[in-house]
């Protein structure tokens, strides 16, 4: 049977796909154009397994981003026309959450002002159109001038307020902008929505098939560029500056950061793409009202992020996802679907540390964390070697040695009972049962250092005492006590016991 | 514009925007929790008495007939069933937000948006069951109005003024001598050195919570004399108490209730000005609240604080 | 004498770091006990322990007779009310103190039982006549003490209450010689019946001679007895 067995050589499992090319093919990495960057991160390493130089991607996010986009863009065009609906809708949002997120978590500004600026670049390039005639491709220029204007507006309190009360100043702006718009007197009527607003969409195209895809192409492409925003922001210099002053402010100031500065730049770019973004709004539904700046879409939309875990790209476009299926694409349920995610919510925040995107590196922390606490608990004292003292052994030899010398003692230590200790105190020489045996030959082998020996007295021939041994050569034994034995075989029973003492402390 | 009339309208609404402010104050200062779901349990009280009342008006109606016991009797029931719904509420929010992650990472975001999450479900939940529609309930002190130096004040106005001045004096007092409140000063400066002074964190967050909660639950019963109960009535009580307990500085509870009276004023002034109206009080408020914290980034209680030194 | 605190193998540290290593140690009614060792040798990691608030630990201990030991990592301080009411009183390392609330509130904190509370006047009095300094101060605000007041009312916090053991973290840290050794002055003048107490000191100087027994620790275990200080 075990000759049937085969032997694989070190590292090689049967039928193993490898994924990554060969190490030993030259490297070949194309940059960018224009720029110093490569595409994807490939490494080269050696594996300590196989003992083969192997490469591979240390950073697989690229290839997840364009399996999860790529599938949308190929799925899509073959949905129902409610489906494409909702993917637009979907790609319109996420837009907006990465943006959010770059303010939230790359700038560290708790701004709620997100939809209000949406909003306004919507009715600012949707004013323009409808009463100036402003032809649809300006629009967005229009829409992201009116963002940046109002971001650069929003921008110069968030330096001096923290946290909370730069959220609560955000919220209420966004409420004045409400109810400065429904009480508009131009837009009386219409009870403060524009409609009639010109778009992409040729106007015989709206909500069909031809309009949806275009509207879903539109807004794909406004996921992208946003992509692109949060990846050049996040990870290039404004995002390292910002890097440094949310691990210690004061620390980054002291080394000549001007993060506030940097904060405000990245408030001054989201706020410039959210226009932007409200133009597209205003345009995919040809009209924009009110409602955009209302607390519960603002709700809903820090659902989203939440849901998928701040700071984080990938956490505000899975976040979105979740949430806009359930809220969009569940509307059968009612409203119980808000409840839905509420709950989702709930259940989230409660278990994970932040979001979605977070539990796979919390669940691998967590398990670190109790392996190597368990390891710790684990090493008893007694000969053997604590974890934080093995990487001091330059001889493992020693390590196990130790290992074995502790389980030898803790099966000698069952061994020993009252009758044992009879038995030798009746004849501590000659034959004796396997449990003593086993006992006094560990005690033979044991090291010279303190090892007991009996020492005859020089001034009679029946009298001893017990002296212990230095280890050292040149220093003399030292007495263990004064107590002098008449008879040599109570000598040898209290060298037992003695030892059967030591024996049992250790 | 009746000035006086205003003002009377304007301590009103300090009232009952003070009592949420300082639930709210109180819960972050002691618990370090922004308590997003004090519009539910303002809304769920406000149910829970007005179950409560209809379910016990055939009964004290048989018991007193219409006598001024009938009356006291009502009141009670309404009073107790509010402030009692409320600080179960509370617990819960506090089984739900604060004991669960209360030693865990980030948690002052996290239980933000717990309690934003129960507050979501709460008003689906409340608007599933009882419909849209909204509810009275029993006028606790009666119609009508008496007068003081020429000025009419309106029964439930002089109640809920009185009321809440003693209550959250009472409140304030018990917080201020008795051993919880000392326990809760120190677990909020230093959770360590508190639980080495025998203090449980857990134990004593609860019955903050609940204490909070029902103040929630008395504010809903007195804003409940003048507007109704409705699943969405929490919306707008917890916005204020927000925003007041932003204004005065969070987690001081004298800026809170400098910033009610503050708050109750504009709106009272604002909705008075034949110009502006209702409709404008939320703006104005911004506005003022904006203003403010630009001034003085850390609110009205910094202010104090600044003051006092 | 009956034990008051019995550690038994006691393992304890944070995450993958162990820093006591089987512990074994013994503390008697009427005991002051000193725990001498440099820095970083796990004294605080002991008293924290036998507190609960080290991130995970192992083996029994035993106050009073009672277990308040155990396998498992709560969260860390979860349960330290609940052992500190059971007899405990520490004073942490630096000044766990809170510096919102004045001298005499902040004595009042450590009066935690129903007793205490009830004659904390008294209790206060007493603190007071201990470090007389501290009389003058009983409305001042203790984060705008200095050190050495601070470190007076941190310790007079843990003296509000009947305690059976008492662990001193260090109570001559951060201090200048003459108001540490007042400090210990104060401390070595409470009676001993019916308490225990543990110092820990990197100072041996302040407790030769005046501790019953004297316990050296080096890299997490314990170094047998320094010395045998006698008091009679």
């Amino acid at each position: 049977m075990a000759r049937d067995k085969k032997f694989y050589l070190i590292g090689q499992r049967p039928r193993e796909l490898l994924f990554y090319p060969p190490g030993s093919a030259p490297l070949r990495r194309r940059r960018l154009p224009g720029t110093r960057r490569h595409l994807l991160k490939w490494r080269s390493r050696a594996n300590p397994k196989s003992l083969r130089q192997e490469r591979r991607l240390a950073d697989k996010r690229p290839l997840w981003w364009t399996i999860g986009l790529g599938a949308l863009l190929v799925a899509t065009p073959f949905l129902s026309n409610s489906m494409i609906t909702i993917a637009a809708i979907f790609c319109m949002f996420a837009a907006i959450n990465v943006l959010w997120t770059l303010v939230i978590g790359t700038a560290g500004i708790f701004s709620l002002a997100t939809l209000a600026i949406v909003g306004i670049g919507g009715y600012a390039a949707a004013v323009l159109n409808v009463w100036l005639g402003l032809p649809w491709p300006l629009m967005f220029a229009a829409g992201g001038l009116a963002g940046l204007f109002v971001g650069g507006f929003l921008a110069l309190p968030s330096t001096r307020l923290d946290g909370l009360y730069y959220a609560l100043l955000t919220m209420g702006f966004a409420e004045i902008c409400r109810v400065f718009v429904v009480q508009l007197k131009a837009l009386g009527p219409t009870n403060g929505s524009i409609n009639n607003v010109g778009s992409f969409i040729p106007k015989d195209w709206f909500l069909q098939r031809p309009g949806l895809l275009l509207g879903f192409g539109g807004a794909f492409l406004l996921l992208l560029l946003s992509l692109l925003i949060f990846r050049i922001v996040n990870s290039e210099r404004l995002g390292m500056l910002l890097q440094t002053a949310r691990e210690e402010e004061a620390y980054a100031e002291a080394v000549g950061i001007d993060y506030r500065r940097a904060r405000m730049y990245v408030f001054l770019i989201t706020s410039g793409g959210l226009g932007v973004i409200g133009a597209f709004y205003a345009m995919f539904y040809m009209s924009i009202s009110p409602s955009i700046f209302s607390l519960d879409q603002l709700l809903l939309l820090f659902a989203m992020i939440v849901i998928g875990g701040l700071g984080r790209s990938e956490g505000a476009v899975i976040g979105t996802a979740v949430v806009v299926l359930i809220d969009k694409g569940m509307l059968e349920l009612g409203p119980p679907r808000i409840l839905l995610i509420a709950a989702i919510m709930l259940v989230v925040t409660l278990f994970a540390n932040n979001g979605l995107v977070g539990i796979r590196e919390q669940f691998r922390n967590y398990r670190n964390r109790k392996r190597s606490e368990a390891r710790a608990r684990r090493t008893e004292k007694g000969g053997e070697v604590m974890p934080e003292e093995a990487i001091e052994f330059t001889d493992k030899q020693e390590i196990y040695y130790r290992r074995f010398q502790k389980r030898l003692r803790d099966h000698l230590k069952t061994l020993i009972t009252d009758e044992l200790i009879e038995e030798h105190r009746k004849s501590p020489l000659g034959k004796h049962s396997d449990a003593l045996n086993r006992v006094l030959n560990y005690f033979r082998r044991g090291e010279m250092a303190d090892k007991y020996a009996i020492m005859r007295q020089p001034d009679g021939f029946h009298r001893y005492k017990i002296i212990a041994f230095s280890g050292e050569r040149g220093a003399p034994p030292r007495l263990v006590d004064d107590r002098i034995y008449e008879d040599i075989n109570e000598a040898y029973h209290a060298v037992f016991l003695l030892r059967v003492n030591d024996l049992l402390e250790s | 514009m009746d000035v006086l009339g205003t003002i009377i309208h304007g301590l009103n609404l300090a009232a009952i925007y003070g009592l949420m402010a300082i639930g709210i104050s109180i819960l972050w200062s002691s618990v370090g929790m922004i308590n997003m779901a004090h519009g539910a349990t303002f809304a769920i009280s406000g149910y829970a008495a007005w179950i409560a009342s209809s379910a016990a008006k055939p009964l004290i109606a048989a018991a007193f007939g219409k006598t001024v016991m009938a009356k006291l009797a009502m009141a009670g029931v309404t009073v107790g069933a509010g402030t009692l719904a409320g600080a179960v509420f509370g617990a819960i929010i506090y089984l739900l937000a604060f004991l669960p992650i209360h030693d865990k990472p980030n948690f002052a975001v996290r239980s933000l948006i717990v309690t934003l999450a129960i507050n979501l479900a709460t008003v689906q939940i409340l608007l599933w069951f009882f419909g849209p529609r909204q509810r009275g309930l029993p006028k606790l002190f009666g119609f009508g109005k008496f007068e003081i130096l020429g000025v009419p004040i309106r029964y439930d106005q002089a109640g809920a003024i009185l009321s809440t001045a003693i209550i959250l004096g009472l409140v304030l007092f018990w917080l201020r001598v008795s051993r919880k409140g000392l326990e809760i000063r120190a677990m909020m400066q230093n959770p360590e050195g508190a639980v080495l002074s025998g203090i449980s964190v857990r134990w004593t967050a609860l019955p903050v919570t609940m204490l909070t909660g029902a103040l929630a639950g008395l504010a809903a019963i007195l804003l409940s004399q003048t507007i109704f109960v409705s699943p969405t009535a929490g919306a707008l009580p917890l916005i204020k108490g927000l925003t007041i307990a932003l204004l005065g500085g969070l987690g001081s509870v004298p800026g809170a209730v400098a910033g009610a009276v503050v708050i109750g004023f504009l709106e009272a002034t604002v909705g008075a000005l034949p110009f502006l109206g209702q409709r404008y009080v939320l703006f104005a408020q911004f506005l003022f609240i904006i203003t403010v914290l630009i001034i003085r980034p850390r609110g009205l209680g910094g202010l104090l604080d600044e003051t006092r030194e | 004498m009956p034990e008051v605190l019995t550690i038994h193998g006691l393992t304890a540290g944070y995450g993958p770091l162990r820093v006591l290593h089987e512990i074994d140690f013994h503390v008697e009614e009427g005991e002051r006990v000193g725990l001498v060792g440099l820095n970083g040798h796990g004294k605080t990691t002991l008293f924290r322990a036998v507190s609960h608030l080290v991130g995970w630990q192992n083996g029994s201990i035993r106050l009073n007779g009672e277990e308040i030991g155990g396998a498992r990592s709560l969260g860390p301080g979860r349960r330290t009310s609940g052992i500190v009411r059971k007899g405990l009183a520490m004073t942490p390392q630096g000044d766990a103190i809170f510096p919102g609330l004045t001298v005499r509130q902040h004595l009042d904190c450590g009066a935690y039982s129903r007793l205490a509370w009830r004659e904390r006047r008294k209790r206060r009095d007493r603190v007071m006549d201990i470090f007389p300094p501290l009389r003058k101060l009983e409305d001042a605000l203790v984060g705008k003490l200095s050190g050495g007041e601070r470190r007076m009312v941190s310790v007079g916090r843990a003296l509000m209450v009947e305690a059976s053991l008492y662990l001193i973290d260090e109570p001559s840290l951060g201090l200048a010689p003459k108001i540490s050794a007042s400090v210990i002055e104060a401390l070595f003048s409470l009676p001993t019946e019916g308490r225990a107490m543990v110092i820990a000191e990197q100072n041996v100087a302040l407790l030769t001679g005046r501790v019953d027994r004297m316990i050296g620790m080096h890299a997490g275990r314990l170094r047998g007895d320094v010395g045998h200080v006698g008091l009679e």
